[in-house]
């Protein structure tokens, strides 16, 4: 090895160092990036000045106005929007009575090994159509589906119960079918940072159940229940599905009035309440980073 | 191409900053080819910074870099004379022992009973013969680091780069790996260049040391040099068991300076210093060139004597380390070798003398 | 983690719990495919095995078509989603602005279906104007017609509704990767794309593998943005809602419903299956390599 170094090359020609991993190559990483903020950051924010431009009969011209805010003040929509907002609210609530305890039992009871099988068990549900798991209620709640008859077969109810369909509660029923998952998935992971040692220091503290839940786990968690109580409440908010298929005679949240807005051809109107929709979800995650710091949840990925 | 450089390895006003954050200022010193080049310092210290500037991992942000003379600043990693072995977790967990070896070997297209033969060549060099079929996860951590050796080894390139390769094994496999890799540099006679934290495993396997600090050069020198005559103060602190005294230059002669401790005036010997009198400075000495001996007696003809008082020993097994207190209060060790007849001779609080040879003091201009 | 101390009935009473939210979810899908094999549909009190509703539904010409464009569309989505979001998983790791990449990349799970296909629409209208209006003043026409509502604007909205879940998919499985291995395939000699794909890819294939089963299934069930962005053709999806809401609870909504669920559990069964082989296989190695092995 005489002439060491002889492999090594000259430096490459100007074109070649614009192909090469400083150049051309290193902004192929930045598509994503720039594709989101073309097709999904940009349109949102666009929404907020389309919501002020002029209605024209099939479409509408740029301007300013304030008429399609007004209109939906003034008429029905604000107050349905509103009852939207306490439905999602009881659906947030629902999920986390029923799926918190689960994500704190897979947590704490489970074998390391098999926590994410149990966990695949939620996501089983959770890939089957949102579509067709919504339509499904109607069989299972509906004046002869199985709720009743099974009740009744049991003898427990004469009549059938007909408010758990095509009314309110339906439509609370429906959210939590469809985004319940998600108050486990988001519970877990949070828990999941959590080190075993602070459970076993607490045990050796002797903390009761309540203390052990209201200081260590709640705290801890908080970030990613939040993350999970907003997704929920934003989607029971937004998804025009669920009170179409099971809401009553003019059941309508925030998805189905934007809906109903574009089929009428008022694209103003359709934006005012995309952008409305918008800023209850920019103030809700921005309350909640002020309060639990959500960057927390980046941890385990980080 | 050019004649066969001397330098394996020269760097030039080398600096990286990671935004505001700099972690190499401007380093500049140069790796003679051949060499087993240790670079020794505290952790955070910019000294795998360097390695990996040197390996094409990370982009100068000022600076060059010359291999044999070429300058590679520009190039990636692959694209390097130089190869390396990484702490842990780098081999290739999805493949066999013989396949993490030779996968340089496929990238260059080598004809595969050359590699075969290659491979079975540099596992028996690093003492794996057999292992070809293993996984790495069967293998143990002393092991796992032999195959990433073998395998920046086969590509028999010029320079290897060690970034902390013992960092996660235990004390004595550590030891058993030093001479090991010491052997197989003999062997093979490329560069290597081994950062790492821990001053014994680079006495062991260096010829040569540069100690990094804070991210610069402190000191270069042979290992010899770099233990018995340090010229930094830091060196003095980092290396060995060095016992380090402050304060003014009161004389200057040709051989050497005199140095007023406050209780105390001390010869040391400064032979090329540049002093003057009345400036700050410090000396050194190594814990195990001083004794321990009561006031009146006679310590030596060429030794440094000054008043102390016992404080305690402590048993380090090879070592007894005593501990003394100068009159202005400074703590002093005296290492002794724990056979000899020297140890228990004092009790705490009693008044001795400590001593060293007067010769074997080195100045640090601060 | 397993408490020595906890009582076993307590363990057992909460089992029992979970899979009873388990089969509360998944029971009306069950029930939904049982009612699409009774010949006499919902309600009725004799139950008559038949395969009737789902030949009706397979002999609809309308309805393969729409199959044909679902597939179609699924196809388009992945060939886009999974490569951006391995692109986007290597940008995480290098970035230094973490946060807000991530939250770029993530927030489209926050933003409503109905909302966002309503905003998507308005943006590719205008978006198709505004092209309209440079061909015209450039004289040049073939840009024309690109973000007129169609195949393409569909696969668009697909895009930044699966992308995030494909996203968290694949990060995860990258996060246990370890970049030396990158590193040290660069010093053998490899270049970038060499050691990504020898050495990084092999080990986060099962991640890649997964998100391209749940893109698959996103892209499949989804209904309201495709409704909103598609111009003229129609997905399996889109043809169910029409039926729900034209005719309600025909035998063949049941039908295709059931379609629909069963496919999705064909392609979410084989995962989990493989996986679970998978685990199976590794913990046996495990157990092969905690006892002594030879050495020759």
């Amino acid at each position: 090895m005489t002439d060491r170094g002889r492999d090594i090359p000259a430096p490459p020609a100007r074109w070649k160092r614009l192909v090469g991993e400083d150049g051309i190559q290193k902004w192929v990483f930045y598509i994503p990036v720039v594709f989101f903020i073309l097709f999904f950051a940009a349109p949102m924010a666009l929404t907020v000045v389309w919501s002020v431009f002029e209605r024209t009969q099939f479409w509408m011209e740029p301007g300013f106005t304030l008429f399609a805010y007004e209109n939906f003040f003034t008429s029905a929509r604000a107050e349905n929007y509103v009852l939207s907002m306490l439905h999602a609210a009881a659906a947030v609530v629902i999920s986390f009575v029923i799926g918190f305890p689960i994500a704190v039992f897979i947590r704490r009871r489970v074998t390391r090994a098999a926590q994410h099988r149990v966990i695949l068990l939620f996501i089983l549900p959770f890939m089957i159509s949102e579509l067709v798991r919504v339509f499904a209620m109607r069989p299972v709640l509906g004046r002869n589906g199985v709720v009743n008859s099974v009740l009744m077969e049991l003898g427990i109810l004469s009549e059938p119960i007909t408010v758990i369909l095509y009314s309110p509660l339906g439509v609370i029923i429906g959210d939590v079918m469809s985004f319940l998952p998600f108050m486990i998935f988001a519970g877990f992971l949070a828990l999941e940072a959590v080190q075993n040692y602070i459970f076993e220091v607490c045990d050796d503290l002797g903390t009761g159940r309540v203390r052990l839940f209201a200081d260590i786990v709640l705290p801890l968690a908080a970030p990613g229940i939040f993350a999970g109580s907003v997704f929920i409440f934003v989607n029971s908010m937004g998804v025009a599905l669920v009170p179409t298929l099971l809401g009553g005679p003019g059941a309508v949240n925030a998805g189905l009035i934007a809906n109903q807005a574009i089929v009428a051809l008022d694209f103003p109107l359709a934006m005012a309440i995309s952008t409305i929709m918008i800023f209850t979800l920019v103030l809700l995650l921005y309350i909640g980073h002020r309060l639990f710091d959500l960057t927390k949840i980046l941890e385990p990925i980080s | 191409m050019t004649e066969p450089a001397a330098k394996a390895v020269e760097v030039v006003e080398l600096g990286k900053n990671y935004g505001p954050v700099t972690a190499l200022k401007s380093v500049s010193f140069s790796i003679e080819s051949g060499r087993y080049y240790a670079l020794l310092g505290p952790s955070g210290g910019g000294k795998t910074t360097l390695l990996r500037l040197i390996g094409g991992f990370l982009r100068p942000s000022a600076g060059r870099i010359f291999l044999h003379g070429h300058d590679v600043s520009h190039l990636p990693p692959n694209r390097r004379p130089t190869s390396m072995v990484f702490q842990n977790y780098a081999l290739f967990p999805h493949m066999t022992v013989e396949r993490n070896v030779a996968y340089g070997l496929k990238l260059l297209r080598v004809p595969a009973s050359d590699i075969r033969d290659r491979v079975d060549r540099m596992l028996a060099m690093v003492g794996l013969v057999g292992y070809n079929r293993r996984m790495p996860h069967e293998l143990s951590g002393g092991q796992q680091q032999r195959v990433q050796l073998a395998r920046s080894l086969v590509l028999e390139r010029d320079i290897l780069l060690l970034d902390e390769p013992l960092a996660s094994l235990d004390a004595k496999l550590r030891k058993d790996m030093c001479l090991e890799l010491k052997r197989i540099q003999e062997k093979v006679g490329i560069t290597f260049i081994h950062v790492t934290h821990n001053q014994e495993e680079a006495l062991t396997v260096a010829d040569r040391i540069a100690i990094i600090a804070d991210g610069e050069l402190v000191e270069e020198g042979s290992a010899r040099d770099v233990y018995e005559t340090p010229n930094k103060r830091f060196t003095a602190e980092f290396i060995g068991d060095n016992n380090v005294l402050e304060g003014t230059v009161s004389d200057v002669s040709a051989t050497g300076a005199t140095l007023d401790i406050g209780f105390a005036k001390i010869e040391v010997p400064a032979p090329a210093a540049s002093i003057s009198t009345g400036e700050r400075a410090a000396f050194s000495i190594r814990s195990e060139l001083l004794r321990i001996a009561g006031r009146d007696e006679d310590i030596g003809a060429s030794w440094q004597v000054v008043p102390a008082r016992y404080v305690e020993d402590v048993y380090l097994g090879l070592t007894v380390s005593h501990l003394v207190q100068l009159p202005d209060g400074t703590e002093v060790v005296a290492r002794v070798m724990s056979d000899s007849g020297d140890n228990g001779r004092f009790e705490p609080g009693d008044d001795v003398a400590v001593g060293w040879p007067a010769n074997r003091a080195r100045l640090h201009v601060a | 983690m397993y408490d020595d101390f906890a009582n076993p009935w307590t363990i057992r009473l909460k089992w029992a719990y979970l899979l009873a939210v388990v089969f509360a979810l998944l029971m009306p899908v069950f029930y939904t495919i049982g009612i699409s094999f009774n010949l006499h549909g919902f309600g009725a009190r004799i139950y008559e095995f038949t395969f009737d509703w789902y030949r009706v539904v397979l002999g609809d010409t309308l309805l393969v078509i729409s199959l044909k464009w679902t597939l179609y569309l699924a196809v388009a989505t992945i060939a886009a989603t999974i490569p951006m979001a391995l692109l986007s998983a290597k940008f995480y790791k290098r970035t230094r602005r973490k946060v807000a990449f991530v939250a770029l990349m993530l927030s489209p799970l926050f933003v409503p279906a109905d909302i966002m296909g309503s905003s998507l629409l308005v943006f590719f209208k205008n978006l198709a104007k505004g092209f309209a209006w440079l061909g015209q003043s450039l004289g040049v026409g073939w840009f024309d017609s690109w973000f007129d509502l169609g195949f393409l604007t569909a696969v668009i909205g697909q895009i930044i509704y699966t992308h995030p879940y494909a996203f968290i998919v694949i990060l995860i499985t990258m996060s246990r990767y370890r970049v030396q291995q990158t590193e040290a395939a660069r010093a053998c000699g490899a270049n970038a794309w060499q050691a990504f794909w020898h050495v990084e890819f092999p080990q986060i294939r099962v991640g890649v593998f997964s998100s391209c089963a749940f893109v698959t299934i996103l892209s499949f069930n989804e209904a309201v943005r495709t409704a909103l962005l598609k111009g003229g053709f129609d997905t399996f999806s889109n043809m169910l809602v029409a039926q729900m809401l034209n005719i309600g609870m025909s035998g063949e909504s049941y039908a295709m419903a059931g379609i629909m669920s069963i496919v999705s559990m064909i392609v979410i069964g084989t995962v989990i299956v493989y996986t679970l082989v998978r685990a199976e296989r590794l913990e046996r190695r495990a157990r092969a390599m905690a006892e002594p092995v030879m050495s020759g």
